[in-house]
């Protein structure tokens, strides 16, 4: 019994609109090597990264506050595997919050030796202080920046 | 034996923006799930669950309700989703208030224009196995069905540039600064041929909206004063096959069928529905007509002279799509709870410019797929009638 | 009417594997679709409306694929809706079918999916577009790097270990050795599973779930049908759902509402049901859990969300072998997902082994005298809950 198969692939391009607050952040990053969080007015919380409103309150956020360069490590996972359209392994990434933000950013974790996975994650524990390194040419995205880990 | 519950919409909200690129689609859903509930007087306390609708190849996201969940209250929230279909998010949002187990339901849609192609989008829709590599979009399959009625249906082609010209006329009333142009007949009937038979005179460019409405039961609406309410007497749904090659496409059972359960609900005659307006799925004219014949409500041996009579519209014997419809204005995936949200919003009487007079009973009616291959009938109306088993 | 009691009445299952080249995604849903009617003695004819189970549509490659599935279901002219909530999927289209009857709308109601994602070329790839294009799709996220994650912050948190990980695939793998329907039915050991490749740390090959193709269909009706027809069921008696938020970063920091280490909002949707079912005491009540876990970390905070072991204690009340068939209250006796994961239906599956335990129908992976069950499905980035109670 003869099987075919057929191949198809899905390839779409998207244009995503950011909208005014994401816009914003994207500029400061690109054009002055500054995050900002924004601040819910109701729970006081300042989101990072910022939105126009929290979705836990429901309410718009109304203030602009930088945070970081300095921050700590609230997750991170370092893989080994290669996935299609995706880097090529080892890297580590996670969550980290900056200073002044309540709420964590992802970003790459780089400069961590991770050939060894169990002490490479000792390195890069829940809690460990790491800094902000921005890129030298900045396109307005969240790859334009990363965090090694603090002395 | 407990009694059973009905429904009522009482809130409603369209954004609609001009300039759909100054928001990201997150602060738009808030902007449109925040605006139903101040039109229904609430907060976002008092939704007890949410169902949302949209469709992941036009989003370029693999799962939409994760994005739209915070935006519209879904967080520390019942949420639920159903992409097939806008009009299915009502339908769901109905059977659970229905249920007993929820008070109160949020139900929105929306329709991005983030992707390079609408029609790219929808052909991912046609199976893999004989058919992805025709062209074989939404369009072409509207095109598809009026070639099968003309070929059934003489002077067919009359009726539908007079239905066209008509609902762009009924939007040109209602939201001027949306209806699409043109708007003459002669105009419709030589405009470009974009599928024969259809002209781009009788379809409207994918446009970006996000829809919602709020549901309630007859319990917590009795509770409180001034609910404008449509009350959902009567629902049905239905779906016709796949491949479009297995069906007539010149008939349309399954909203024959979806019609049939939401008249019995609603105690309406089969062989007679009458309704004081209707707003009907018009992809373009043919589907239109197609619908109201398969709803009961004109055979297609009438279509031709009611047209010409303008009995379906403004003023005529049942306005039909005095919104515009879909030929006038056309957020692709929620055409159908756009449907929905005017036929009641005629009911409460706050239909805006196009508000017809004493509306006391309204027909909805939402198709989705490939040649209307889902089709929901509502039948909604001032008061609340008692459902038939 | 309304409030109208709500009960399985036929289940139907694929023997999962990797890939099914014998069978296009109509034909898969076909087949869980026979199995559920003839388990409950019944024909399409006496449907009356149809849920269709279907996660990302990128995962089969078709746009809309229920679509396609209409005859397959024998929905023609007949009420069809199709419901997606990421990985919770199947538990949703349950409750929606729930909703139907207790509507007092429908009688008779079929639920039915199937999945091929071994067919798909990269889950995982796909998997990186339900994250937000603005903050975070740059980043290479995936299910098994967001669920990692999860498992850095449960070890901060309550000191679990890789160990403990690994004991969790053990007890699944030696549940789904006794379940002919399971994907992955090979024993392990712990030292097996810590020597396995890993992907993303600290997630093993082995701690992973597989991809799984094949279907998943029931058969739920309403309270009078039922006694009508003198047939035999088991009940819905709850049902409940919450959310997350979306962002992952918001599960941690200052202020947070639900910690990413946690299932905060599953243990909402448990409450949900358990409170709908009248339970007030899962821990005692409760007699086996069907929860879903697609990594072995995942299944601790589950069953903490359960309330079937207090927050970052279910580590070493496994040990102690709480949780394994003949244990205090087994969890997936099935294998649960760590063993088949047919993303569409996964969620289903976990229905419908919590009604296979309560009707005394599991075989050779039967928890003896097993009366109510929880089932539990999980979706988008741990962000969509769903729960289930399942009684005789």
């Amino acid at each position: 019994m003869e099987l075919m198969t057929r191949v198809e692939r899905w390839d779409i391009t998207y244009r995503h609109a950011l909208g005014e607050t994401a816009s914003w952040f994207f500029a400061q990053i690109r054009d002055r090597k500054q995050i900002y969080g924004r601040r819910d007015p109701k729970s006081g919380r300042v989101l990072c990264p910022p939105r126009a409103f929290s979705d836990q309150t429901l309410q718009p956020t109304n203030e602009w506050v930088p945070v970081g360069p300095r921050g700590k490590i609230e997750c991170f996972t370092i893989v080994y595997e290669p996935f299609k359209d995706l880097p090529e392994p080892p890297y580590a990434f996670g969550y980290v919050l900056l200073e002044g933000a309540d709420t964590a950013i992802g970003g790459y974790f780089k400069g961590v030796d991770l050939s060894d996975g169990a002490v490479a994650a000792t390195r890069l524990a829940i809690g460990t202080p790491v800094m902000t390194q921005f890129a030298e040419h900045r396109t307005g995205d969240v790859l334009d920046f990363w965090f090694t880990v603090a002395k | 034996m407990t009694k059973a519950i009905k429904v009522g919409l009482v809130g409603s909200a369209v954004h609609a923006p001009r300039v759909p690129e100054r928001m990201s689609l997150e602060e738009a859903l808030h902007a449109v799930a925040m605006a139903a509930l101040r039109d229904a007087g609430i907060g976002i306390d008092d939704v007890d669950g949410i169902v949302v609708a949209s469709c992941d190849q036009l989003e370029g996201r693999a799962i939409s309700i994760m994005m739209a969940s915070g935006s519209v209250g879904g967080v520390g929230r019942d949420i639920t989703a159903t992409p097939s279909a806008s009009e299915h998010a009502f339908v769901l949002g109905c059977l659970r208030v229905r249920s007993g187990m929820y008070r109160t339901q949020l139900v929105i849609s929306w329709s991005p224009l983030e992707s390079d192609s609408v029609s790219q989008a929808q052909r991912l829709g046609a199976d893999p196995y004989f058919h992805r590599r025709l062209p074989l979009d939404e369009l072409s399959s509207f095109a598809l069905q009026a070639n099968a009625l003309e070929a059934e249906v003489p002077g067919l082609r009359e009726a539908a540039i007079a239905t066209a010209r008509k609902n762009r006329q009924h939007g040109f009333t209602a939201y001027p600064e949306y209806a699409s142009a043109p708007r003459e007949a002669a105009l419709i009937r030589d405009g470009k041929v974009l599928r024969w038979p259809i002209t781009d005179g009788m379809v409207s460019p994918p446009a970006f909206a996000a829809v919602a409405a709020v549901l309630a039961s007859d319990d917590w609406i009795g509770a409180r004063a001034g609910c404008k309410t449509a009350w959902v007497n009567g629902m049905g749904w239905a779906t016709e096959t796949a491949f479009l090659g297995d069906r007539d496409l010149a008939r349309l059972d399954s909203l024959t069928a979806a019609a049939a359960q939401a008249y019995r609900e609603a105690g309406v005659s089969q062989q007679d529905p009458r309704f004081d307006i209707a707003e009907v799925a018009d992809p373009t004219p043919y589907q239109e007509l197609l619908s109201l014949e398969a709803l009961g409500l004109c055979p297609r041996d009438r279509w031709v002279a009611a047209a010409q009579r303008g009995d379906f519209a403004a003023g005529g014997m049942l306005p039909v799509n005095l919104s515009g419809g879909a030929i006038s204005f056309n957020p692709v995936f929620c055409n159908g709870l756009m449907r929905i949200v005017e036929s009641a919003n005629q009911v409460r009487g706050c239909a805006g410019r196009h508000q017809q007079a004493g509306v006391r009973t309204a027909l909805a009616h939402g198709a989705s797929g490939f040649a209307m291959q889902y089709n929901t009938v509502v039948v909604m109306g001032r008061s609340a009638r008692e459902m038939q088993p | 009417m309304s409030g109208t009691r709500v009960g399985i009445i036929g289940i139907g299952q694929s023997e999962f594997k990797a890939k099914r080249p014998d069978a296009n995604y109509p034909e898969l849903v076909r087949e869980a679709v026979t199995l559920a009617l003839g388990d409950g003695g019944l024909g399409l004819d006496e449907v009356e409306a149809v849920v269709c189970s279907l996660a990302p549509d990128a995962l089969l490659g078709i746009g809309n694929a229920e679509r396609l599935a209409v005859d397959a279901v024998g929905a023609r002219n007949k009420r069809l809706m199709r419901i997606n909530t990421g990985g919770s999927t199947g538990i949703s289209a349950l409750a929606a079918g729930h909703a139907h009857i207790a509507a007092g709308v429908c009688d008779v109601v079929l639920v039915a999916g199937a999945d091929k994602v071994g067919e798909c070329g990269d889950s995982q790839t796909i998997l990186n577009k339900i994250w937000d294009p603005t903050y975070e799709r740059s980043l290479p996220l995936g299910t098994i790097t967001m669920l990692a994650m999860s498992a850095t912050r449960y070890m901060h948190k309550y000191g679990m270990t890789e160990q403990d990980m690994a004991r969790v695939v053990v007890k699944n793998r030696e549940h789904a050795a006794l379940n002919p329907k399971a994907h992955l039915r090979a024993r392990t050991s712990i030292d097996e599973v810590m020597a396995s490749r890993m992907i993303s740390w600290p997630i093993k090959l082995f701690d992973a779930c597989p991809q799984s193709s094949g279907g998943c269909a029931m058969v739920l009706a309403s309270e009078s049908y039922i006694r009508a027809r003198r047939r035999e069921a088991v009940w819905m008696t709850g049902v409940g759902s919450s959310a997350e938020s979306y962002y992952i970063g918001d599960r941690m920091g200052n202020g947070y509402a639900a910690d990413h280490a946690d299932a905060q909002a599953l243990g909402e949707a448990c409450q949900r049901a358990y409170r709908m079912a009248g339970i007030s005491d899962p821990a005692q009540q409760i007699d086996v859990g069907e929860l879903y876990a697609p990594f072995s970390n995942t299944e601790f905070h589950s069953i903490e969300a359960a309330g079937l072991a207090d927050r970052g204690h279910s580590p070493a009340l496994l040990k102690e072998g709480w949780f394994r068939l003949g244990g205090r209250t087994p969890v997936n006796p099935s294998g649960g997902v760590l063993c088949s994961n047919p993303i569409a239906v996964t969620a289903m599956v976990r229905v419908a082994e919590a009604a296979l335990q309560v009707w005394n129908r599991a075989g050779a992976h039967q928890v003896k005298g097993a009366r109510r069950a929880i089932a539990s499905g999980n979706g988008g980035d741990h962000q969509l809950f769903g729960a289930v109670v399942v009684e005789a």
